[in-house]
């Protein structure tokens, strides 16, 4: 659990800040409990907030949802190795605590111990030790976001009209900083500032699916561009 | 709905692709077109309003937006920029 301490640390203010957002966008206390529960993805969770706000339609909601939680199909797949021989139920149960942070912190365990072995192959009793330690990590942060959820919401309360302006900033403001403070390589900064400056234009011309389709196509676009030099790299 | 496809997302790689490598350019795209999600919604949440631009709010939203993300830069520190940029917009919305 000592593993986890630093993603309860990041966790807790981004719940907070989602929190506040929800409430400030006409989230009740129920409704930002189950949803950080049940989705369980800051992302998306982010995303979805506009839309439902403005009751746009279901099927943008779910598309957006969609397409931020489509990036827990490589993470997954990345730990499934690491549990070999547990049974599916176990499986099931456990992988709804798969977050980007969670993840990393028992991947980056797991690698760190795979390579200090001499053995090739685990086995089904380093599955069960590897998903007590993933477990220990993930449903503790899962708590910690959910309760900071909660928190959020009743801290929304207490600020008065006039800090609307502030509150207004605190997610997109902390998920503009988690970008950059993350942010590798050219690709993913040209499609970031790509993305923030079409979305505009795109979101004018269609409000429900404009800013939606031009993300995709920038970092369509972006990605193409990438594979392109990388193959180019190659075969020179 | 979107609790079960995000629960999906998760759960199914546990039951069918367990021992099976995800695709390195297949992970890539998926995570750009997160990246580039999230700042699309970030320039809608700050300058929109339903169908409308915010042109009064929107100078002072991209300022403190550019200054968020540079401290958050500097000092590493997404919670560090965040607040730097909500009290200066805080700020800028009390002067104008």
């Amino acid at each position: 659990m000592k593993a986890a301490i630093p993603i309860w640390i990041a966790f807790a203010p981004s719940s907070v800040a989602w929190g506040i957002a929800a409430q400030r966008h006409g989230l009740s206390f129920e409704e930002i409990i189950l949803m950080s529960a049940w989705v369980y993805s800051g992302p998306a969770q982010f995303a979805v907030l506009g839309p439902l706000a403005e009751n746009k339609s279901s099927l943008q909601v779910l598309v957006a949802g969609f397409l931020m939680n489509l990036r827990f199909l490589p993470m997954s797949t990345a730990l499934a190795p690491f549990f070999r021989g547990v049974k599916r139920l176990p499986l099931l149960l456990s992988s709804h605590v798969i977050s980007a942070s969670s993840f990393i912190v028992p991947y980056l365990q797991f690698q760190k111990e795979r390579d200090g072995t001499t053995r090739a192959v685990s086995t089904p009793a380093d599955g069960y030790g590897n998903l007590a330690f993933f477990l220990g990590v993930g449903v503790t942060s899962f708590i910690v976001w959910v309760t900071g959820s909660g928190a959020g919401f009743g801290l929304a309360l207490g600020f008065p009209a006039d800090f609307d302006e502030a509150l207004r900033f605190i997610l997109p403001g902390y998920f503009a900083g988690l970008l950059v403070v993350e942010m590798k390589g050219w690709a993913m900064a040209l499609i970031c500032l790509g993305s923030l400056m079409v979305a505009l234009p795109g979101a004018l011309a269609s409000q429900e699916w404009g800013w939606l389709v031009m993300a995709i196509g920038v970092a369509t676009l972006g990605w193409g561009i990438e594979q392109w030099k990388l193959r180019a790299t190659k075969s020179s | 709905m979107m609790g079960l496809m995000a629960f999906a997302m998760r759960a199914l790689p546990q039951l069918f692709f367990a021992g099976r490598k995800f695709p390195e350019a297949l992970d890539r795209w998926l995570r750009y077109v997160s990246y580039g999600l999230i700042c699309s919604i970030i320039s809608v949440t700050l300058f929109m309003s339903g169908a409308r631009l915010e042109t009064a709010a929107a100078p002072r939203r991209a300022l403190a937006l550019t200054v968020a993300v540079i401290v958050a830069h500097r000092t590493k520190s997404a919670v560090t920029g965040m607040i730097i940029g909500a009290v200066l917009v805080l700020v800028l919305a009390w002067l104008s």
